[in-house]
């Protein structure tokens, strides 16, 4: 399983890598929502993005539209990870297609939760609960 | 230099967050970074003490539409480097640089200001966080309205919210 | 660190009111849990400790603080995935005339497992039926918190689905509130599942998961045993993914019966005889 990152803060970029990696994902990172569909048209389609709102250039949720505008992408699941957090934020990102939203802060739980519910985990991992340190 | 007065919140006050939703958020943002073992201790800071660390960080997110206001998040240069170095995973003996230290300051105030936002009226917009190394300085069409003062591994942190006068 | 001795007699004092086990090694949970009880009362740990001899309320405190369980929604999934595809079925089948299924959440702790078998009634009982959910913990703190249906961002955060958080909550300042058409299906009971059980009734489906590891091997199997006459004839018992009735005393292991449904071991009472061997 491929994950790519879109966050604009290499802290929560490395945060997030650590928890993903150690679930044996490979991973890939864009700091904004036109990097990582730049990284996407280059041939870098990851199986997940877990993706930021709050960026300079693209925020987040024009990047999810733009990955539901392209069919060729459909099988791209889309996870929000953000401090947005009124609930008519997290309705409009699932109305343009995300599948999963994290609110920050996040423990290293919620991802690995999250995850498992998508289906992207391996059952062992799931009940392992296995969180990297 | 802090140039604010310490702002006497009354019943005509703009509406603010409560001290305690400030708290909270600024708890749940270090239990989610940096787990139970190390937790925020509340600091008793008389009004109208400017920010005393040493070193200082400070990142600053603005809130507007439907609530208009600022977050500010200052810390001492002994809690930001720490902080940043377990963000980072930066090995222990490695120094974390300057600009490791802006880009998860800045981190800290995007989550306490999402968080606050989600907390006011809206519907209102976050902007991207600015940070400095040094006090923060606010402009004299601000006032203070709500802030908190607590300290990590006995070292202080400061978050406070202004509000347009 | 906490001092052994202090250690030693809180994990005393909580295996003597809840039979439940902490072993060594779970120093650092015991401190994490009972500091914050200590600076409330001004004391360091080992002062607090000694305090606990001769002051219930402060033992009650304790016994909550540590007996709460890290909880997710629909934690492991795969039970409530067995739970809609392969024992409602069956059940919605069996009890067509009376329409009405009573659910047990067992050391609910507060309230995710309870909350997330609502949801799940909530989308998948056709109209007409009813449901209860028994919600038992033997905090009462946590049973408050059931009762409110109240959960902070970092609870919302762990395994609910977002689609789930936008259509039964509600944000209520700092927290979420869950709906008030599932808080009014869990009654919330308080009751200690090593200690002499309430009356309260037959269940279809019991969730006892991740809880039976708390507790040394003869009070799990007694409490796997009072478990018997609880369950319909038809019912389902689940337990935790680390838990079996396999290791158990014979009389168990020939009492409950072991339906394999997917990933996930569902016991069924191995035949309604078993009533008698209970003596409860």
């Amino acid at each position: 399983m491929r994950a790519m990152i879109i966050d604009d803060s290499r802290a929560m970029r490395s945060i997030l890598r650590r928890i993903v990696s150690g679930l044996d994902f490979e991973t890939s990172e864009a700091e904004h929502g036109q990097d990582a569909l730049d990284q996407m048209n280059a041939g870098v389609v990851p199986d997940i993005c877990l993706v930021d709102w709050n960026m300079p250039v693209m925020d987040g949720y024009t990047f999810i539209t733009r990955v539901r505008d392209n069919p060729d992408w459909r099988d791209v699941t889309l996870m929000m990870v953000t401090t947005e957090s009124e609930q008519r934020n997290i309705v409009r990102a699932l109305a343009a297609g995300a599948h999963e939203y994290v609110i920050k802060p996040f423990t290293p739980d919620a991802i690995v939760d999250k995850l498992a519910l998508l289906g992207l985990l391996q059952p062992d991992a799931v009940l392992g609960g296995g969180v990297p340190a | 230099m802090n140039v604010l007065t310490f702002f006497d919140t009354d019943a005509g006050a703009a509406e603010a967050p409560s001290v305690d939703d400030v708290q909270a958020v600024t708890e749940d943002v270090w239990l989610s970074l940096l787990g139970e073992q190390e937790v925020l201790v509340p600091r008793l800071v008389p009004p109208g003490t400017p920010f005393d660390a040493l070193g200082v960080w400070s990142a600053v997110a603005s809130i507007s539409g439907g609530w208009q206001g600022v977050v500010t998040i200052e810390l001492a240069d002994s809690v930001a480097r720490p902080v940043t170095a377990h963000m980072l995973d930066i090995p222990a003996g490695t120094d974390a640089t300057d600009s490791d230290v802006a880009d998860a300051v800045g981190e800290l105030v995007n989550m306490i200001g999402g968080n606050i936002k989600s907390l006011m009226p809206g519907p209102s917009a976050l902007s991207l966080p600015s940070v400095a190394a040094g006090r923060a300085v606010f402009a004299s069409d601000l006032v203070e309205a709500c802030r908190v003062d607590i300290s990590w591994r006995g070292e202080p942190v400061r978050v406070c919210i202004h509000v347009p006068h | 660190m906490t001092a052994p001795s202090a250690f030693a007699s809180v994990s005393a004092l909580v295996r003597r009111e809840t039979s439940m086990v902490y072993d060594e090694g779970k120093e650092y949970l015991v401190e994490a849990r009972l500091n914050p009880l200590a600076q409330a009362k001004g004391l360091d740990l080992e002062q607090y400790v000694a305090r606990l001899a001769f002051d219930a309320d402060e033992r009650r405190k304790v016994i909550d603080a540590l007996t709460i369980n890290e909880t997710s929604w629909f934690r492991d999934h795969s039970p409530y995935q067995a739970f809609t595809d392969s024992m409602l079925p069956p059940l919605l089948e069996s009890r067509s005339m009376t329409r009405r299924l009573r659910i047990w959440s067992a050391a609910c702790s507060s309230g995710q497992e309870a909350y997330s078998i609502a949801m799940l009634l909530d989308q998948h009982l056709p109209a007409g039926w009813e449901y209860e959910i028994v919600a038992t913990d033997i905090s009462t703190q946590m049973l408050d918190r059931v009762r409110a249906g109240r959960y902070s961002q970092v609870e919302v955060n762990r395994g609910l689905p977002a689609t789930s958080l936008v259509r039964y909550f509600t944000r209520v300042g700092r927290e979420w509130e869950i709906a008030e058409r599932l808080r009014e299906r869990i009654t919330v009971r308080h009751m200690n599942l090593a200690a002499p059980y309430p009356a309260l009734g037959a269940f279809d489906v019991i969730w006892l998961r991740n809880v039976l590891i708390y507790f040394d091997a003869t009070t799990k199997a007694d409490i796997l045993r009072r478990m018997l006459p609880m369950l319909a004839g038809d019912g389902f018992l689940l337990l935790g993914s680390s838990e079996t009735t396999l290791d158990m005393p014979p009389d168990l292991t020939a009492s409950w019966r072991r339906d394999q449904i997917g990933r996930v071991p569902a016991y069924r009472r191995a035949s309604a005889m078993t009533l008698s061997r209970t003596g409860a």
